[in-house]
């Protein structure tokens, strides 16, 4: 392609559109009677054009209806939607997290891994006080519940195991008599 | 109903309002969606996600602008973006059918008209973003220079030069597969 084909190439729509001065359009009109090329792309930009009209289409009805139903569907999420939580606040977390571990079970910072250590154990401690804590107060709640609800039925099964005793010590009293 | 009414109840959640915004700007968006990516699926999803957007960015909108322009705007941005973001799966398609359409098409394909629209759309498809934009708004929508150099934000010349090589690119195209 020769520079004059380029130059009339560049021109080519302007030439359909009919959007150049006469002089131009009839220096066009002579190139493309004598150069096949440049006569091929503008017939088959002319056909194409004309083509091109065609591909408009009609929204499908279906799209239609998820398009209309848009501000439902907005408002239906705004009212499920989970409190806001900030993602770099989770990735944050997630990176102090990894950071204890890395220090907790290697030793590749030894003060942070001595310090890691002392708050786990710290921690345990206070879960063992708090645990003895827990049981203590079960068992009070326990003597609680003994001493409102219990107390009648553990009266009588204190009673007849204390009569049993008596029957016991009797029967081996009768026994030694006997 | 004049087009800032109909955004002012729009953002108001008026129903009726909404379904006039949808049948004004439906059909524009879907095309440009669907002249863009060539597959009807993705225009139909792009096409949700455009209005969501529009939806979204409602109070965003100045009134001193031109509403239309702004869809336009946004619906160029998204289809872009979407573009870019799948752009391995696009190149990869495009070969694809480069690999399965091998030789040209036979005759009775060149006579139905929907197979040589699917060509059309295909090779539409193949330009760079930024032409294959301005070709669909010209001389699928029928959008002036004046109007797209407007939306697009360049001046009229670069419209037009852009325009010009869209559609060489385009006859080139069809020169070569001898359609």
């Amino acid at each position: 392609m020769n520079k004059k084909c380029r130059e009339i190439q560049s021109l080519l729509s302007a030439y359909l559109e009919n959007d150049l001065a006469k002089e131009e359009l009839e220096d066009i009109s002579s190139h493309l009677n004598g150069c096949s090329e440049c006569l091929g792309k503008k017939e088959k930009m002319e056909e194409m054009i004309f083509k091109l009209s065609d591909l408009q289409e009609e929204v499908p009805f279906f799209l239609k209806n998820r398009l209309l139903n848009i501000p439902d569907m907005i408002e239906k999420k705004k009212a499920v939607a989970s409190p806001y939580f900030p993602k770099w606040f989770a990735a944050a977390v997630g990176t102090i997290i990894l950071f204890l571990n890395l220090f907790y079970f290697t030793n590749i910072f030894p003060p942070m891994n001595r310090e890691v250590h002392s708050v786990v154990s710290s921690i345990e401690n206070f879960f063992v006080k708090t645990g003895g804590w827990f049981d203590k107060v079960k068992e009070s709640k326990e003597l609680l519940f003994f001493t409102f609800f219990n107390k009648k039925s553990v009266e009588s099964k204190d009673a007849k195991v204390s009569q049993n005793i008596t029957n016991e010590k009797d029967f081996v009293k009768g026994g030694r008599n006997g | 109903m004049e087009t800032t009414d109909i955004l002012a109840k729009c953002k108001n959640g008026d129903p009726v309002a909404w379904n006039q915004m949808i049948n004004a700007y439906s059909k524009a968006v879907y095309n440009i969606a669907l002249n863009f990516f060539a597959e009807r699926d993705i225009a139909q999803d792009v096409t949700q996600e455009i209005f969501i957007k529009i939806y979204h960015n409602l109070d965003k909108f100045r009134e001193d602008k031109n509403f239309s322009s702004w869809v336009f705007t946004l619906s160029r941005n998204y289809c872009i973006d979407y573009w870019r973001k799948n752009k391995k799966y696009f190149l990869h398609t495009q070969e694809l059918d480069e690999k399965l359409s091998v030789g040209n098409p036979s005759p009775e394909e060149n006579l139905i008209n929907e197979s040589e629209i699917e060509k059309l759309r295909e090779n539409i498809s193949q330009l760079e973003p930024e032409l294959r934009l301005i070709l669909i708004l010209r001389d699928i929508q029928d959008l002036s220079y004046q109007e797209i150099a407007k939306n697009f934000s360049i001046p009229e010349g670069t419209v037009k030069s852009r325009i010009n090589r869209a559609r060489l690119k385009l006859a080139q195209a069809f020169i070569r597969e001898g359609s």
